[in-house]
């Protein structure tokens, strides 16, 4: 198995997740020309842009499903995630939460949780065989408390509903108390209710030690939930900084209310 | 996805216990009734208990398919391969424990024309030799071959494609005779396994009564192990094997170990097939006889081991059924049957059982395993 | 008969009296001799030596005598052929009777003079003998009456059967009156023989100049046989300059065979790829549409195989003038039923199944065999037979040994035809863009209006319609019977997967990858080595590139 690194206390404010120069490409459609990205340690930093914007590709690159034709992307500064294999990323502390929700639907909500921490992260079989331990069944606690599930903890997740799935998956994430942890379109099928609920869960998500990337259309939740916002447009980076400074740039009113 | 209760997915305990019990009871009562009472009205006949010996090989090879597809979500469309194999190396151990114990020289060396049977078979007259090879040979192949596989993701109708192509093309290369294989008449003439000659009704009966014995054991066994935290990561692979790979398990591995185990107890299964029908050839790796194991396990139910044995006991009783009397008419009653299974009752006989079983607060269950 | 002095030098002693004896003597007895000699017809003095020799009884002269007649033809044409026939004919049948400085030929109609041929009446012909004819004697006449049937038959068949005699007992033959039957014959089977024949004669002609021109003439036709000939022939050649043209001319040959082999290879290997291609294309549409894969591609095939062959028996019935043409009129009938057929198992079946493609696998499997059992039950097991139409029979030659086969052209010719009308239905009709936008994306297509049952039901069946023309192509290539698609489907299924799901132009490539390394591996190391090949270098590619040669690009 390959070869872990060590999991270092980060640092706020530091650089959690640092792309460069990146070029992604699917034969000759270019998804993303040239992007630069910087998520920080205690942020949580929003990713907007309209459909086809690159945003999910970006995170497809760091996640390590797809290969980019140039660039760099460092986690912690330091870990080259390129030439990595995805298990290998996720233990690296990057988790992420998908567009639909992917939660084990055949099994039950506490057991999609339970597997969702690694305790033994070099030995599946070491796993395995711990699945009992003590450690485990607290977290697991504890995280049905944190989103709520507590009731359902022993319905298989197929029953949910749509809101509570992505609630499960999002727990999930939090089994493994990532350092990078990116949420794309969290709220999307939400009603309101279930929006204000996740946008509460993701302020509780907020750490020193943790970059929260939040991927969303939604601007109303967005600006409720992000301390920076990125837009792309077309696979580039068009503006960064502050949600209200956002809404006035020119180019992103250009890029949203149509050419 | 399914929407039953957690518990229903590995198999309704209930169900799995009257199948465990029926096997049981069909364990402690076979040697009884093929034995002492053979010749009575209520005994059974050493024929009736060679049938009953080849069903249970065919249910514990369907339960070995149903670990993977079911569970896992690989489907392979040649698990005749090791089933083929497991036979073929017994048939090798009898007939060299034939010819070093009893002087009976195997029919493949008049027909290869050979004076000695080549280094290859060296220690085939050891029954723990085989029984060793048994486990291993195809635990090999199936680790090689799921390695290669699996490490660069081929999935899905591809990954069954291949292993179709596959078993036919080794088909093909026993079926000629300079394999050395027997070719097309495949070996036959066995005279004893341990020690007992093999027509002798004690022996078919101890057949039958070892396979009933094998499969309880396995269908045990692997219920168990589908209960156990390795089954649910099995199930979380079969669901959705990307979002497991992003919590940070290498899929790789838990793949190979169901898929060799697997291929293993398909071997097995195999090994105890041969003795009870006296011959082996290639057309047990012929497509059709890859694909029929399929049907077992989804007239059965996927992912539910009494599922697959149950699947598998009705259509080969079927089978053998028909066949004694309607042999042209078996194709189409086949055909009849996937069609009907795969159209109306997509988790096979199982959906029969969910509707009576379930409990009226859950809701309808449009019970779909994941492909 | 010529004057035996001239050019002689006689001594001077009584030289007046030698010269004046001779010149009387030849005015006697010569000169009206060489009158009526040089009265006669040039041939009639050959004639008339030839009836001499072969009235001798001397061995040699007679056969030299046959091996005169049988040159008859080379000067004098038809009519000298006719002639020395009718003397070979008289000869051989014991019906030539000589005596008393004449010959005479004893036919039905009475005696022949048989220099002249004419009627005589005033000679008992009973009383002649007729030469004796040994066994050897007989065989040079046998001979030199069939080179002779070479100037006098008209029937190109007869001449034919002549050559091909001559073949065999080459007793009267030289290269001469080949060489000049040859100039005069025209039909080309028998040219072909006598080709061949007068340059093997040549070959052994003593003289080398001849010998070395015979080998080039040979090695202008680059034939296995003729390679052998020549090979032949320089074994046993003492010339050395011989010997360099024989080896000269093998290069060449082997160098035109070699190309022609590869050609044919490529040719076969061409033609087993449209097959494959037709059959792939099929299920490369279905599967990059609908995700599903046919297992039952197979027996689409046989029923496009078997509705050409009913197409065939109901011409036969109907209307036999038109029966060599049942191969152009089934190709809309077998595309039409293999749709139909593939229509019914799209609607009854398949339609349910979408978001199930291992249980479609099932299912198709299941199709394929009601339809394997089904036509086994009605028609019957037996491979069924084919009329071969001309344009489909035979072939061209083209290279060395290699000939282009009309009924591989004719797969060929299918494959191309199919493709090009694919690509025109799915690039420029409305079916075919419907078809495209459900491929790429099926949610939006169908958010925009486009019927995805019916783009589905209708691009299966022309998947199906596919695999039937596949059936057709096939049909003078192989045996057609209830079992025939399950050949083909393991190859299908590898083109399909090593092209690139609903790729065409992957399919293309694959196809011809597969259909070439199949020819080329099959002769050596058999059928089975092939597909085992083929198979392993599948799954090898699929590990590097799973998703095969071109892949449809973009997400899914």
């Amino acid at each position: 198995m390959t070869t872990m690194a060590a999991r270092q206390k980060p640092a706020p404010g530091a650089h959690a997740i640092q792309i460069d120069s990146l070029r992604v490409a699917f034969g000759d459609f270019v998804a993303i020309p040239h992007l630069t990205f910087i998520a920080r340690y205690g942020e949580v930093h929003g990713v907007i842009g309209p459909n086809g914007a690159g945003k999910t590709t970006m995170l497809d690159v760091i996640t390590g499903k797809t290969k980019p034709k140039k660039g760099t992307v460092r986690l912690d500064g330091t870990i080259d995630l390129l030439g990595l294999d995805e298990p290998t990323i996720a233990l690296a502390g990057v988790g992420r939460k998908f567009q639909k929700p992917s939660v084990f639907e055949a099994l039950s909500v506490r057991e999609n949780l339970e597997t969702a921490l690694r305790l033994k992260p070099r030995s599946i079989l070491a796993e395995l065989r711990n699945w009992g331990d003590p450690r485990r069944v607290a977290r697991v606690g504890e995280v049905l408390n944190e989103i709520g599930l507590n009731d359902q903890a022993d319905l298989s997740a197929g029953s949910l509903a749509h809101g509570q799935k992505q609630w499960l998956e999002i727990g999930m994430l939090l089994m493994q108390k990532p350092k990078l942890l990116m949420l794309d379109e969290p709220v999307a099928g939400m009603t309101e209710e279930e929006t204000r609920h996740t946008a509460d869960l993701v302020q509780r998500l907020r750490s020193p030690e943790r970059a929260v990337l939040v991927i969303e259309h939604d601007m109303g939740f967005v600006e409720e939930i992000a301390d920076r916002v990125t837009v792309l447009h077309e696979g580039n980076p068009i503006f960064e900084g502050q949600m209200e400074d956002a809404r006035q740039d020119a180019q992103v009113r250009a890029v949203y209310l149509g050419r | 996805m399914a929407h039953d209760q957690t518990a229903a997915r590995v198999d309704r305990p209930l169900l799995f216990r009257i199948v465990a019990g029926t096997l049981f009871v069909l364990l402690v009562s076979l040697p009884v009734l093929g034995g002492p009472l053979s010749g009575s009205s209520a005994g059974v006949s050493p024929y009736v208990a060679n049938i009953i010996g080849q069903i249970a090989t065919f249910a514990l090879l369907a339960l070995a398919l149903d670990l993977i597809w079911g569970f896992g979500g690989i489907l392979s469309l040649g698990h005749g391969l090791f089933f083929a194999m497991g036979g073929y190396l017994i048939a090798m151990h009898m007939l060299k424990s034939g010819y070093v114990y009893g002087g009976v020289t195997p029919d493949i060396m008049t027909f290869m024309g050979w004076s000695e049977l080549p280094s290859y078979w060296a220690l085939f007259e050891s029954f723990p030799y085989v029984m060793l090879l048994i486990l291993v040979v195809p635990g090999i192949l199936a680790f090689v071959y799921g390695y290669v596989s699996f490490r660069s993701r081929v999935s899905g109708v591809y990954f069954a494609i291949i292993t179709q192509a596959l078993t036919y093309v080794a088909m093909l290369l026993m079926f000629r005779n300079d394999t050395g294989f027997g070719g097309n008449n495949g070996m036959t003439g066995f005279t004893t396994l341990v020690g007992i000659d093999i027509g002798a009704p004690s022996m078919v009966v101890g057949l039958a009564t070892t396979s009933v014995l094998v499969l309880l054991v396995a269908f045990l066994a692997c219920g168990a192990l589908m209960r156990s935290p390795f089954g649910r990561l099995l199930i979380a692979i079969r669901d959705d094997e990307a979002r497991l790979r992003f919590l940070g398990y290498d899929t790789l591995w838990p793949k190979l170990a169901v898929w060799c185990l697997s291929g293993v107890l398909a071997a097995i299964a195999g090994a105890l097939y041969v003795p009870q029908v006296g011959i082996i050839n290639p057309r047990l790796l012929s497509p059709e006889v890859s694909i029929e194991i399929a049907v077992w396990v989804a007239l059965g139910g996927r992912g539910a081991l009494s599922g697959a044995v149950i699947g598998a006991a009705i259509i080969s009783a079927l089978k053998f059924w028909l066949t004694g009397f309607v042999p042209e008419l078996w194709p189409f009653i086949l055909a009849g049957v996937i069609l009907l299974v795969v159209t109306l009752l997509p988790n096979g006989l199982l959906d029969l059982k969910l509707t009576f079983l379930r409990r009226a607060s859950t809701r309808k269950a449009s019970a779909r395993p994941a492909e | 008969m010529q004057p035996a002095y001239a050019g002689c030098t006689f001594p001077a002693l009584h030289l007046d009296l030698i010269m004046l004896f001779f010149r009387r003597t030849l005015a006697r007895f010569f000169i009206p001799l060489l009158l009526i000699v040089a009265s006669m017809p040039a041939h009639a003095q050959d004639r008339a030596a030839i009836l001499t020799e072969i009235c001798s009884g001397d061995f040699a002269a007679q056969q030299s005598a046959l091996g005169q007649l049988a040159s008859a033809g080379v000067e004098q044409g038809e009519t000298g052929a006719s002639w020395a026939r009718t003397i070979v004919d008289a000869f051989e049948g014991r019906n030539l009777r000589c005596g008393d400085g004449m010959a005479v030929i004893d036919g039905d109609a009475g005696a022949v003079m048989a220099g002249t041929l004419e009627p005589v009446t005033n000679v008992d012909s009973a009383s002649l003998d007729a030469p004796s004819v040994n066994l050897r004697l007989r065989a040079v006449a046998a001979s030199a009456n069939a080179v002779l049937r070479l100037f006098t038959e008209m029937e190109a068949a007869e001449r034919l059967n002549a050559a091909n005699y001559i073949d065999q007992r080459r007793e009267a033959a030289t290269g001469t009156n080949i060489g000049a039957a040859l100039e005069r014959e025209t039909d080309p089977d028998v040219r072909a023989v006598l080709i061949t024949l007068r340059a093997s004669l040549l070959m052994s002609d003593d003289d080398p100049t001849n010998r070395i021109v015979a080998i080039e003439a040979i090695a202008e036709d680059a034939t296995l046989r003729n390679r052998t000939m020549i090979a032949e022939a320089i074994k046993t050649e003492t010339d050395a300059a011989v010997i360099a043209s024989g080896e000269a001319a093998l290069a060449d040959i082997d160098q035109t065979l070699a190309i022609g082999q590869v050609l044919a290879t490529l040719y076969a290997g061409a033609s087993y790829a449209s097959v494959l291609f037709l059959a792939a294309l099929g299920l490369a549409i279905i599967f990059g549409l609908m995700g599903v894969i046919n297992l039952a591609q197979g027996e689409l095939i046989m029923v496009g195989a078997y509705a050409a062959w009913f197409t065939q028996e109901a011409i036969r019935v109907t209307v036999p003038g038109l029966l060599d043409y049942y191969l152009i009129i089934a190709i809309p009938i077998s595309f039409l039923v293999a749709a139909l057929v593939g229509l019914i198992m799209e609607v009854l079946v398949i339609r349910r199944l979408y978001d199930r493609p291992l249980m479609t696998l099932l299912a198709t499997w299941a199709i394929s065999i009601l339809l394997i059992n089904t036509v086994r039950v009605t028609i019957g097991s037996q491979n069924l037979e084919f009329h071969q139409p001309g344009y489909v029979a035979g072939g061209f030659p083209i290279v060395g040994d290699f000939i282009m086969t009309s009924n591989r052209l004719f797969a060929i010719a299918i494959a191309v035809l199919a493709f090009v009308a694919v690509v025109v239905v799915l690039r420029k009709s409305l079916f075919g863009m419907n078809v495209r936008a459900v491929t790429q994306n099926r949610s939006m297509a169908g958010a925009v209006g486009i019927d995805t049952r019916r783009t589905d039901m209708m691009a299966f069946a022309l998947g199906s319609g596919l695999a039937g023309l596949a059936g057709l192509a096939l049909s003078p290539l192989y045996n057609v019977n209830p079992g025939m698609g399950t050949g083909f489907i393991v190859d299908s299924f590898m083109v399909v997967v090593l092209g690139g799901v609903g790729s065409l132009i992957g399919a293309i490539v694959a196809a011809f990858g597969i259909g070439q390394i199949n020819v080329i591996i099959e002769p050596i190391y058999g059928a089975v080595a092939a597909k085992v090949f083929v198979l392993l270098m599948v799954i090898v590619f699929i590990q590097w590139r799973p998703e095969g040669l071109f892949a449809p690009k973009g997400r899914r």
